[in-house]
């Protein structure tokens, strides 16, 4: 019993090491609002992420405006038409003769929340006949604002659900090969070896091509998922295994072989606790990796499929100098990635730190 | 002293022997000194005093290509990239002018044909010296049609094209200047595939009879020993960097004014990565040329005065982008299940669903998106480029959704059960896979714009870029596909395009092969084809050719969607370009040469 509240009290002391880490709270604090944007993406967003007005293409971030004739009027916009000077460059003509005022909690396009509970209610928007482009439109004039948000459902998502399966794949069949030994640990090393072998996005490409081309986008996700986890579990079943290794050999572990408990319990409830300060550092440091994968897949246009989004599919309309000199803002996506991958890194490596000297009490 | 004729290879290999032994210092500077000598002596010659204008020669065009050549061996080539080179290499009997799009005399100087139209006399040129110094004559035509062309062991596309009504003309010498080619019916593009590059008989004959030919000139072979006629040969080849060709002094053409061609002394293809790279490197002056795409334009146009280059706009490209759907009622031979669900097929084959989906094709804005407004709609199978042959005079479809759906209730899909999502008459909800090839960016832009309206519409659509192979297989061998955006090129020659729309071609996309007709209007596609290419009168051709193309905009096998504009931009050193929308800006490059002060 005392050990047990020892234990929460020595993840208290982690914690409170953790927030004197001014950066890596901030890091903490832009995750928690990332996520929290994808999770009420279709609230925040204000159009559809299929939303699209050919009327539009690549349009710029729409300036919003405050005051008419030096007078407080509130935020609105304008109407904007498209034209083509005679360089055949997409220039937008401002219709300043009506004011779209931009209001807060608009009935727009149709959602369900959390995928329950339908509504039309989104935070901002303006009313038909202008648009409203925070940071600009994508080629089909749809809102890149939007589609970042929506994107960031399945770029986060597939960070969290991959590392999910991969570190339950790997923690099991690390925990299972260090605890045995012998043969069992030899195959399934082997094994790790063989999948560590293959260059990761070699191996991403080949297992892309086995899925079948007739899936919906769902299921390409899905498959995205399983392909990424695929890889990511066999660096992590070779650590979890080289500490069970040691571990096995603890009294406590002894005590409760002795005491009849099955193998399978001793693995999950003895042994693979004492792992998790290092397992909750690696998780943090490998979500990154998952998304990175996902966005270089889509970018090549194996990933998410349009008109779905993710910050991936995004990316790819970079893949021309010429859009980007005349369309910088479609390099959004790729900000967004860069904060997530370096926050989940600076959360990594704080936690990794604030563990350490729990692990250090541990081996005396 | 003809300084051509001095033997300077073996004179520098007498030079090493002492260099190897003693390797001094002193030796290599005397060796320089001979290179130094050998290269001034062999540039000499090159202002020959005969021409007129000796001092428009020299100078090299820089260009770039995207891909390596698989091969230099013309015949078996299948590639644009490997094409592209050997067209340099090769010549045909005859060529087709670019700017009227007559058929000229090329290596031949003139031709007869029979009243009967089905014996062809061909007289050749004798001033035609392959690039080794040997006489161009008879026995390399015949040699190239009857042992390379018609031999079933070597795998020549070249062989479909003169295969008429199965059998293969007939070639014989008659004297070493004349080859006759006898017809078994008649065959109006005869002139055109006359511009078949010939081999030349004394360099390959070995390799056939040694049965060799399939892997002869291949991409690893000692430039020299690639012998054309052509007004370039192949210099130098470095996989993955660059491909130098080099003028060929012996070239039989001249100018009108007597000069001897070509001018310009090198060509360099440089060969990049991807396009962006091309426009890198046209940026930084590196290269001379470079195609434009979408939105190119805008970024280069203003800088046309300052970089000292042109755009040249050549009109509408005859490369199409259409969608079509599968409608091969086959089954599988394998797996013993149809090719396509019968279901869908059903659908697929109703004139009403084609035309709704016709409707619904956006092409103004997908020019405005995709093309950055520099395209052009189509509607015939046949493209403005195609000059004469073009039928305008067919049904055009315009955008309009509510058509769409007015035709899709007619044939019965309505959504029955309020879900959004259209059903047939048996409640089947219209889903279906919709593919392209990912690696052209404007193609899935394309699909991605034609599905959103499509879903609009309230049908359900897969859509899914897969690379280019994996299609490729789809349509050729496992024909499991429902529906899939692609392009084709089209060309000037009607006949040409017998392999996609006779119901037997290989590439009759929609349901290849038939052995007989599936539908009445295949048939007279069919019959179109086979009194087309009988019939020598050209204006008779057209109409055979005009109820084509205004078939199939009726019968939508393909729906067309947007062509874009040729556009290339060019560094202003040349002179003497016409660029023309058949044959680029290059089509007369021996007659182009470049300004003094940029050689």
């Amino acid at each position: 019993m005392t050990r047990n509240t020892e234990h929460v009290s020595e993840f208290q002391l982690a914690l409170r090491s953790f927030k004197k880490n001014r950066l890596a709270v901030c890091c903490a604090m832009i995750l928690f609002i990332f996520y929290a944007g994808a999770i009420f993406a279709d609230f925040l967003s204000p159009y559809s992420y299929r939303n699209e007005d050919r009327n539009y293409s690549y349009c710029p971030p729409t300036p919003v405006r405050f005051f008419d004739e030096g007078k407080w009027v509130g935020p609105y916009i304008y109407g904007q038409t498209l034209t083509f000077n005679e360089f055949y460059r997409r220039v937008y003509q401002t219709d300043t003769t009506r004011r779209f005022p931009v209001r807060l909690f608009v009935q727009g396009d149709e959602y369900k929340l959390l995928g329950l509970i339908p509504s039309r209610l989104h935070l901002v928007g303006v009313q038909e006949g202008a648009r409203l482009y925070l940071i600009g439109a994508d080629s089909r004039g749809r809102d890149l604002w939007s589609r970042i948000l929506y994107g960031a459902q399945i770029s986060l998502s597939i960070g969290l659900i991959g590392v999910l399966i991969s570190f339950s794949i790997g923690l099991i069949v690390g925990g299972v090969a260090g605890f045995y030994g012998g043969w069992i640990d030899n195959v399934l090393m082997r094994l790790c070896e063989m999948v560590m072998m293959v260059p990761g996005f070699y191996l991403l490409l080949a297992l892309r091509a086995a899925v079948p081309d007739d899936f919906n986008s769902v299921q390409i996700y899905f498959a995205i998922v399983v392909i990424l986890s695929f890889i990511g579990w066999a660096g992590l079943a070779r650590i979890i295994r080289g500490m069970c290794l040691s571990l096995r050999e603890r009294e406590y572990v002894l005590a409760a072989k002795s005491l009849g408990l099955s193998d399978f319990k001793i693995i999950l409830r003895h042994i693979l606790p004492h792992t998790v300060s290092y397992s909750i550092a690696a998780v943090m440091l490998s979500i990154p990796g998952y998304i990175l994968g996902e966005s270089a897949l889509s970018l090549i246009g194996l990933g998410i499929q349009d008109p779905y989004a993710s910050w991936g599919n995004l990316l790819s309309d970079n893949m021309s100098i010429v859009r980007i000199k005349f369309a910088p803002w479609i390099l959004w996506p790729g900000v967004f990635i860069f904060l997530t991958v370096i926050s989940f890194n600076i959360i990594g490596d704080t936690l990794r730190d604030c563990l350490d000297p729990m692990m250090k009490a541990e081996r005396k | 002293m003809n300084p051509k004729r001095i033997p300077n290879q073996p004179l520098l290999k007498i030079l090493q022997i002492p260099n190897s032994f003693w390797g001094s210092l002193f030796c290599k500077n005397i060796i320089g000194f001979f290179i130094l000598f050998l290269s001034w002596a062999a540039f000499l010659p090159l202002s020959t005093a005969e021409n007129t204008h000796p001092f428009r020669y020299g100078g090299k065009l820089v260009l770039t290509t995207t891909s390596d050549p698989k091969s230099f061996n013309e015949i078996i080539a299948k590639e644009v990239s490997t094409s592209e080179i050997t067209a340099y290499l090769f010549e045909g009997l005859t060529r087709v002018n670019a700017v009227d799009l007559k058929v000229e005399p090329h290596l031949a100087r003139s031709w007869k044909i029979s009243p009967d139209g089905l014996t062809w006399i061909f007289h050749l040129r004798r001033d035609v010296k392959w690039f080794d110094g040997f006489q161009f004559n008879a026995d390399d035509v015949v040699f190239t049609f009857n042992e390379l062309i018609y031999n079933l062991n070597i795998p020549t596309s070249s062989r479909d094209i003169f295969t008429i009504n199965g059998q293969t003309p007939k070639v014989e010498k008659i004297d070493d200047f004349t080859v006759k080619f006898t017809l078994q019916s008649k065959f109006a593009p005869f002139l055109w595939v006359m511009s078949q590059p010939i081999l030349p008989k004394h360099k390959l004959e070995k390799t056939v009879t040694e049965r060799k030919f399939n892997f002869t000139w291949g991409i690893d072979t000692d430039p020299r020993e690639i012998i054309g006629t052509g007004p370039y040969k192949l210099a130098k080849y470095v996989p993955g960097q660059q491909i130098i060709l080099e003028r060929n002094p012996l070239y039989w053409r001249k100018s009108v004014d007597g000069d001897q061609l070509p001018y310009i002394n090198k060509i360099i293809y440089l060969i990049v990565q991807s396009a962006d790279v091309e426009l890198l490197k046209f940026l930084e002056g590196s290269i001379d040329y470079y195609v434009l795409r979408g939105m190119d334009f805008s970024l280069l146009k203003p800088l046309e005065k300052n970089d000292d280059f042109t755009i040249y706009d050549m009109g509408p490209s005859s490369s199409s982008n259409f969608i079509t759907f599968n409608l091969n009622p086959g089954i599988n031979p394998k797996t013993n299940k149809p090719f396509v669900d019968p279901i869908k097929l059903s659908w697929f084959s109703k004139l009403e669903f084609r035309q709704a989906v016709a409707h619904v094709i956006d092409k103004q804005k997908i020019i405005e998106i995709v093309k950055n407004k520099l395209g052009y709609p189509q509607s015939s199978a046949m493209t403005e480029g195609a000059g004469f042959f073009n039928n305008t005079n067919v049904v055009q479809y315009d955008y309009d959704l509510t058509k769409a759906k007015e035709l899709l209730q007619k044939a019965g899909f309505i959504d029955r059960n309020q879900d959004g999502i259209l059903e047939d008459s048996q409640g089947h909800d219209i889903e279906f896979n919709l593919y392209t090839n990912a690696d052209n960016t404007e193609r899935v832009d394309i699909a991605a714009i034609i599905r959103h309206d499509l879903e609009k519409l309230g049908m359900k659509i897969n859509f899914q870029p897969l690379e280019f192979n994996i299609l490729v297989s789809k349509l050729n061998s496992t024909f499991e596909w429902e529906a899939i955006v692609l392009g084709l090129t089209g060309g000037v020659e009607p006949h040409f395009g017998r392999n996609v729309w006779a119901s037997t071609g290989q590439l009759h996309l929609w349901y290849p092969k038939q052995t007989t007709p599936a539908t009445s209007w295949e048939k007279r596609l069919d019959e179109i084809f086979d009194l087309g290419v009988q019939e020598l009168d050209e204006n008779k051709r057209k109409v055979f050719y005009d109820e084509f193309q205004a078939i199939v905009a009726e019968k939508l096998p393909l729906i067309y969607t947007v062509l874009s504009a040729k556009l290339s931009a060019v560094r202003n050193k040349f002179e003497n370009l016409n660029p023309t929308n058949f044959g680029g800006v290059f089509h007369n490059l021996e007659e182009i040469y470049i300004k003094k002060e940029y050689r």
